[in-house]
């Protein structure tokens, strides 16, 4: 089964929030769950970036490549890239992936590529 | 509201220290209360972010008010990131303010070094969002670093803007005895020679060794009074004129402008009108240099400087001490260090300090309005202060 991340749209005034609020920012509607899941587009922009070389223990690589992305929809969010170069304004691809692996769990994310 | 006052200031060596955490809080208490001539407190406030996480020690206010024999005034702990001990000297001059406590002790305290780098690291970051952001392996450096490279982008801050602050703040410390770092750094050494990039490599790109504070145990404290406690006292009036506080969204990504710090700015402008003061009046200011990159951008949102001029101030000197905005005469974090839950305390000590004029060789002449700007996450939760000194 594909993987996606969703992003939430509210049912009042179309506000999409990434990452969940209880309450929309947009509207600030009041009723518990108004919001519909929307799968976030995969293509977007690089806006900023970096190599990060202290890490936390779980990371075991010299170097971890992350970076802000805007989406095709405005919805801008962070995602680890898998890019040697990476130049701000990139066109980039977004497929979920694992982004952290801990003893007995792993968490699945964003990671970038370009396009 | 009435009046509210600081009487009494104490601060530890920051660094590494081989006590509890509790007498880490207990200790700059004591000096602040030796400092006011006042045993008699009505409440303890004491700000700490990790005591639970790295020390193994909830409740912390309970054992230091213990610790003190101050039972059975009212104790309280604060967390709120690394804003930590600026929002509980918000909540002690609230509590003076509103007339429900004549003296309260702020303190604050940290101890960070009892975990290895790593575990400090991982420690801070999990003040970001759980899902958005802490498990891609985002570190504060890496918020700092994504920061400066589009302020280096628009503004034209290069990497020796970056060398200068650190550079300038590090040098600092040499003259506060109390600061973490005591080695005098050169731009030549962390930047220009055939060594620098073996000194000073990379934390997360752009960001080096060099820029980042380091990871510190330390506390401090400030005793708040009311007008009529401080009247008794032979001490120099400082009065807590203003308090601002503002939060940002709590992913960085998702913000409108990400070259901008709104809530620095909200904070900054609500302790200004509070103190009937501006940012043009104040004589020496601390700000949170957790990242060289902060000081510089702080300081064009509080209002010392004109937005993307920051660099330009700098470069002229105008930041240093005898310059026209004295930042971080101090060592501020980046020098004198960033025990979490201490640092807005610290930032306050000095300010009180300064306005004392009691600051020693890095005393700012005639030093009659400071600031503090204590700044929690990522910008996403941030207070600033305004003091002044009467008589």
């Amino acid at each position: 089964m594909e993987r996606n991340i969703y992003a939430y749209q509210c049912r009042s005034c179309d506000t999409v929030h990434y990452p969940f609020r209880m309450r929309c920012k947009g509207c600030g509607q009041n009723d518990f769950f108004e919001f519909d899941p929307v799968a976030l587009p995969t293509h977007g922009r690089l806006l900023t970036f970096t190599f990060v070389h202290n890490l936390p223990a779980e990371y075991d690589v010299a170097r971890l490549g992350l970076g802000v992305v805007e989406l095709d929809n405005g919805i801008r969010l962070l995602g680890q890239l898998d890019i040697v170069e990476p130049v701000m304004g990139m066109e980039v691809n977004g497929r979920v992936s694992v982004v952290r692996h801990e003893t007995y769990d792993d968490f699945f994310g964003m990671v970038f590529t370009a396009a | 509201m009435r009046d509210v006052y600081a009487a009494g200031i104490g601060v530890t060596t920051f660094g590494r220290l081989e006590y509890p955490l509790a007498e880490i809080a207990a200790y700059p208490a004591m000096m602040a209360m030796q400092d006011s001539g006042i045993s008699t407190v009505d409440q303890v406030y004491v700000a700490n972010m990790g005591g639970a996480r790295l020390n193994h020690q909830t409740a912390l206010a309970s054992a230091v008010v213990d610790t003190l024999s101050l039972t059975p005034a009212g104790a309280a702990t604060i967390e709120n990131g690394p804003a930590s001990g600026a929002a509980a000297i918000k909540e002690g001059f609230l509590a003076v303010a509103s007339g429900m406590h004549d003296v309260v002790l702020v303190t604050g305290a940290e101890r960070m070094r009892e975990v290895n780098a790593l575990d400090a690291t991982d420690f801070v970051a999990t003040l970001t969002h759980p899902i958005a952001e802490y498990i891609y392996g985002v570190t504060l450096p890496a918020h700092a670093a994504m920061f400066t490279r589009l302020y280096m982008d628009k503004y034209g801050v290069t990497d020796r803007h970056l060398a200068m602050v650190g550079v300038k703040n590090q040098n600092n410390a040499m003259r506060n005895e109390f600061a973490h770092l005591q080695q005098p750094i050169t731009i030549d050494g962390v930047l220009d020679s055939p060594e620098a990039f073996t000194n000073n490599p990379f934390v997360a790109e752009p960001l080096r060794f060099f820029d980042c504070c380091p990871v510190s145990d330390g506390g401090a404290c400030i005793m708040l009074v009311s007008a009529e406690v401080m009247e008794g006292l032979d001490r120099p009036a400082v009065r807590l004129a203003g308090v601002g506080q503002a939060t940002d969204s709590h992913t960085v990504a998702e913000r409108e402008d990400p070259t901008e710090l709104p809530a620095v700015r909200l904070a900054a402008d609500q302790s200004f009108e509070m103190a009937k003061l501006g940012p043009s009046d104040v004589d020496v200011a601390e700000l949170h240099d957790a990242f060289t990159i902060l000081e510089i951008a702080e300081s064009e949102e509080v209002g010392f400087f004109a937005k993307g001029e920051g660099h330009f101030a700098l470069e002229k000197g105008e930041t240093e001490l005898g310059g026209a905005m004295p930042i971080n005469v101090s060592g501020g974090l980046k020098g004198r260090g960033h025990p979490v839950g201490a640092t807005g305390i610290a930032q306050a000590y000095e300010i009180v300090h300064q306005l004392r004029g009691e600051a020693g060789d890095r005393q700012v002449a005639d030093a009659r309005v400071g600031f503090t700007c204590n700044f929690g996450g990522f910008g996403n939760n941030v207070l600033a202060l305004t003091f002044v000194r009467e008589g």
